[in-house]
């Protein structure tokens, strides 16, 4: 607050960054299930929170009024868009085989596998799933960044593990 | 394929767990943050510029010896009249024709000496309003 006070905005983002990039980044990929436009909104979001600093007057916390501001620009982003990609287009499997370079031919088709699952779950249950994972499994965590009561997420989260495990028992039946 | 729960939890902890940014993206938001700060700056010194403009125009209008005193005399002269006449009033029964003598002999410099009194605000005025150093906008 000080150095958004003193007109060093610059050096705010610069301290916020490191903090908040990797969950607004989440958040959005959550929504958008596209890499690049989860990485076009987030650039986005800073240049808001770049924008609205000076205006920002502490009612709320620094992290509930950047997780607003994420959400209502992904839900834009998402509205703005005509087609709907899927977790399981190639550009994301590329993205997810660059998340861990060199897995066995087996570990990438089970993880394709398991992407396609996360892909068919209602909205609100895969995006609670997906940042559940990617925030180091912390309900709290994905409670605030989804603005939802605890409880809610846990409830969506069982849910959807239920299901995930269902399909992927199916899957091995079939196998 | 046969997931169990902790083979489900470990592909979807490798699969989301190191889900970030590129490389590049803190670069690329400095650089657009930098673009947007110059712009930023180019705008505030156009307003500031619009700002100022509109502040000579304003003083130049103010300064503007006839509308000057038209808004000034307006004001003095409706209060000075209505105290004078409030004055008169009062004062005219106990008036003594050597009073009324007196004003006949030196009313002429009465009237003057009052003209120039109420001449006198609105100049007063105009030379505060040029005293006034511009107000700094940033």
């Amino acid at each position: 607050m000080e150095l958004v006070r003193e007109e060093r905005r610059d050096e705010a983002i610069a301290l916020l960054l490191p903090a908040f990039r990797r969950k607004v980044f989440g958040l959005a990929y959550s929504f958008l299930r596209d890499r690049e436009a989860a990485e076009d909104v987030t650039q986005e979001v800073f240049i808001k929170i770049w924008r609205a600093l000076p205006r920002f007057d502490g009612r709320a916390s620094m992290s509930t009024w950047i997780y607003t501001i994420a959400r209502n620009a992904s839900l834009s982003a998402l509205r703005a868009r005509r087609p709907q990609s899927s977790l399981s287009d190639p550009e994301v499997m590329e993205a997810v085989e660059a998340i861990d370079p060199v897995p066995s031919a087996d570990v990438i088709v089970d993880r394709a596998a398991v992407l396609r699952l996360v892909d068919q779950l209602p909205a609100k249950q895969r995006q609670v799933i997906m940042l559940f994972y990617m925030e180091a499994q912390s309900h709290e965590e994905v409670a605030t960044l989804l603005a939802m009561p605890i409880g809610t997420v846990k409830t969506l989260l069982h849910r959807a593990r239920a299901r995930l495990s269902a399909a992927a028992g199916k899957m091995g039946e079939t196998a | 394929m046969n997931t169990p729960d902790s083979e489900l939890d470990k592909h979807l902890q490798a699969l989301f767990g190191g889900l970030d940014t590129s490389a590049d993206f803190e670069a690329r938001l400095m650089a657009r943050l930098r673009a947007e700060s110059q712009t930023d700056a180019a705008a505030r010194a156009t307003r500031v510029r619009q700002e100022r403009a509109r502040y000579r125009r304003a003083v130049s209008e103010l300064q503007g010896w006839r509308r000057s005193m038209l808004r000034l005399l307006t004001l003095d002269t409706l209060g000075i009249a209505l105290l004078l006449a409030v004055a008169v009033v009062t004062a005219r029964p106990h008036f003594s024709w050597n009073v009324t003598d007196i004003w006949r002999q030196y009313g002429l410099y009465i009237a003057g000496l009052l003209s120039i009194l109420i001449g006198a605000v609105p100049l007063l005025g105009m030379w505060a309003e040029q005293a006034r150093r511009p107000m700094r906008l940033l």
